[in-house]
């Protein structure tokens, strides 16, 4: 196996049960991240990406969700055959989140001090005033001044930013190979979000760790990511480096996400291009058809009947459509966006 | 009764001769608008403090245009719209609607003015009422104005209305719930078109969709303008959002107005400190074009506008602040082709 494959994600499958019907959240994801990359993972609301998170954090809870096949290797060790306990050591750990909202993740009742050690203590043989300090000097690389006042204070004497400073604080506390940031910036003002993301892609070169970010907004994937995969209906429909996916996109969704987005280095007289039609209702959707054939141009009786693998167009470069080769025309058009700017 | 007293209304400023700042394509002019919330404490509501949400805006609306308002949470901007509607009565300042001052204008007028403005809002989840249907919603308006003398002319002016919102018109008996986001936000749209505005604020039209029906509710709104010929005020954080739909943006910062131009102009050439802090920090989905652009990193968060710093609102944050910055409020200059800005290193006087 690869030596620097920390976390391989294989064919992971999720659902949720209601009503006795079946909804497939996550479907077949696979994917691999290397020690101290930064993979992003894009998506629209409803496509499975929160869940595939969670999925790997085994914090999908029963009724109504369950994971249903694959396997997640953590330095070869599958994480979904482990009993609670043995995973309780890595998660937190090892492995660790940040989330959306930071002001709902937080224990309102708790100190941030107290908040941070506790997952030290928890973690390691140290004692309270070891964890205290290591605490402080976790703030102060997080950047936030006046460390040692502010571990006293409660979450709500916090601003946003500051919060999730403080999150990110308690999520490397340990020191994990893989830091996984649902939507971290989601809630921020814009330029709070700038400091945010450079922070947390300092202490990703800091530490050699993996980063995981997962969000909609592409431009923040363009500049911090080094793969990205892009998920729609539950399924990865496209995936490789940056440069790849942006500048040679091979799937029509991932073509549409990229012109739908207006772009401030080109003239407003551009022009946005839509995607038509609504987000999908996985509830709706057949397994044996791709997702992105009610809004897709180029569908046709194929697309509606069965389901594009992911095959690979490029060196490390993957896309599961069936007419990958007709998008020629508009990718063209694309490119030379890029190179006007 | 005469008009509401509101307690912080400074007497005696003398107002200026309207003709000489009114300019033949306007819409609306705002003039020093100023909305002071007062800060209470304890169980006698003793006045403490006042936030200045918006602290001396001055801008003209262009008919058939569209302004953009920029600005971070706590920067003033939806207290801006609220103002423009009459939602709130500012502190002080004026507003002219058609040359009309929207203090003058008596609650019965008003509200045969609000036919001609209207307010679309973020959030489509709150802002449609849940137990009323899709023609309730879009014709509640109609019903107020009389725009229709018989129902079978109100279900075909509600009908037009989906239609041309891209909605389609057999769902018009169903309830907000079974709707998406975007579907919602396209029903807002259409219960503020069913009046036949000419004035509408938009504020954060779209910041709660999804990139993909972002695009679609941007195109919508800008083929709506131009068919109707509608005015937009649009109010948004994104900055790229903001800049592609309007023809002037102007930069909000702590209820101040730092920079307003053309919005082509703000991006080739932004001047003030805090504008080019937006524009790097809004990242482009490219990543070759991305990670060769200059990076401006502030430091630091916005002050809380109960105690604004002095001088120069932004001095807090700018890089390039000094001694004058922190004593000496900066005036709003015009550095040529109508691009004003606010900042002591621009106008190097």
């Amino acid at each position: 196996m690869d030596q620097d494959v920390v976390l391989e994600i294989k064919h992971l499958r999720t659902c949720f049960y209601s009503n006795g019907k079946e909804l497939r959240a996550v479907d077949d994801l696979s994917y691999k991240v290397h020690r101290g990359e930064c993979v992003a993972i894009i998506g629209e609301s409803g496509s499975g990406k929160t869940v595939s998170a969670l999925s790997i954090l085994r914090l999908i809870s029963y009724p109504p969700g369950l994971v249903m096949g694959g396997q997640v290797l953590y330095n070869g060790k599958n994480l979904l055959e482990m009993s609670d306990e043995e995973y309780r050591k890595i998660r937190g750990k090892d492995i660790s989140m940040i989330f959306q909202e930071p002001s709902a993740a937080l224990n309102p009742v708790m100190t941030i001090g107290d908040q941070i050690t506790e997952n030290i203590m928890l973690h390691s043989d140290a004692t309270k005033e070891e964890a205290w300090e290591r605490a402080k000097g976790l703030l102060e690389e997080v950047g936030i001044p006046n460390a040692a006042e502010r571990l006293k204070q409660y979450p709500f004497e916090f601003s946003g930013g500051m919060q999730q400073r403080a999150m990110i604080a308690m999520a490397i506390s340990c020191d994990p190979d893989v830091l996984i940031a649902d939507e971290p910036t989601t809630a921020l003002d814009v330029t709070v979000q700038a400091q945010v993301l450079e922070c947390l892609n300092r202490l990703r070169r800091d530490h050699n760790m993996a980063l995981i970010i997962i969000t909609h907004n592409l431009g923040i994937v363009a500049r911090y990511a080094d793969s990205v995969k892009i998920m729609y209906g539950g399924k990865i429909v496209e995936d490789g480096s940056v440069n790849d996916v942006f500048l040679q996109p091979a799937h029509p969704y991932t073509l549409g996400l990229i012109r739908a987005v207006p772009r401030l280095d080109l003239p407003r007289s551009h022009g946005l291009q839509t995607i038509n039609g609504e987000p999908p209702d996985m509830s709706k959707i057949k397994p044996n058809c791709c997702a992105f054939h009610f809004r897709c141009k180029y569908a046709d009786e194929k697309c509606r009947n069965q389901r594009p693998l992911l095959e690979q167009v490029g060196e490390g470069h993957y896309c599961a459509c069936f007419h990958k080769e007709e998008l020629d025309k508009e990718r063209e058009e694309v490119l030379s966006d890029g190179a006007e700017a | 009764m005469a008009q509401k007293l509101n307690f912080l209304e400074m007497p005696g400023a003398p107002e200026r001769p309207l003709d000489n700042v009114l300019e033949p394509d306007d819409i609306m002019y705002v003039d020093d608008l100023k909305m002071h919330f007062p800060v209470t404490k304890g169980l006698m509501k003793r006045t403490v403090g006042v936030v200045k949400a918006v602290d001396g805006v001055t801008f003209h609306v262009k008919r058939g245009q569209t302004l953009g308002i920029v600005g971070e949470s706590g920067s003033g901007k939806s207290t801006i719209g609220n103002c423009l509607l009459k939602n709130i009565i500012p502190t002080s300042g004026n507003i002219y609607y058609e040359g009309n001052n929207m203090k003058d204008i008596s609650t019965h007028a008003l509200q045969r003015m609000r036919k001609d403005l209207q307010m679309i809002t973020q959030d489509p989840f709150a802002s449609l009422d849940p137990r009323k249907n899709i023609m309730q919603i879009v014709s509640e308006g109609l019903r107020i104005h009389k725009m229709f003398s018989n129902k079978e002319e109100m279900d075909d002016l509600v009908v037009r209305q989906l239609e041309m919102v891209g909605i389609n018109p057999d769902f018009r008996f169903r309830y907000p719930h079974e709707f998406s986001g975007g579907q919602r936000q396209r029903i807002s749209i259409a219960r503020a078109l069913a009046l036949q505005p000419k004035f509408i604020v938009c504020d954060e039209v779209v910041s709660a969709l999804d990139v993909s029906i972002q695009a679609q509710i941007v195109n919508l709104m800008m083929k709506l303008q131009e068919n109707m010929n509608l005015t937009y005020v649009f109010i948004g954080h994104d900055l790229s959002v903001v800049r592609y739909i309007s023809n002037q943006v102007a930069v909000l910062y702590l209820g101040k107005i730092m920079e307003l131009t053309s919005s082509d102009e703000l991006y080739d050439h932004p001047l003030h400190p805090y504008t080019k802090a937006l524009i790097s920090a809004a990242p482009i989905p490219n990543p070759i074009v991305d990670r060769k652009r200059e990076r401006i990193l502030l430091k630091g968060e916005i002050p809380s506008p109960i105690n604004p710093p002095k001088g120069c609102n932004f001095c807090t944050r700018c890089p390039y602040a000094d001694q004058r910055c922190r004593e000496e409020e900066p005036e709003m200059v015009d550095v040529g082709s109508n691009h004003l800005v606010a900042c002591h290193k621009v106008s190097g006087k």
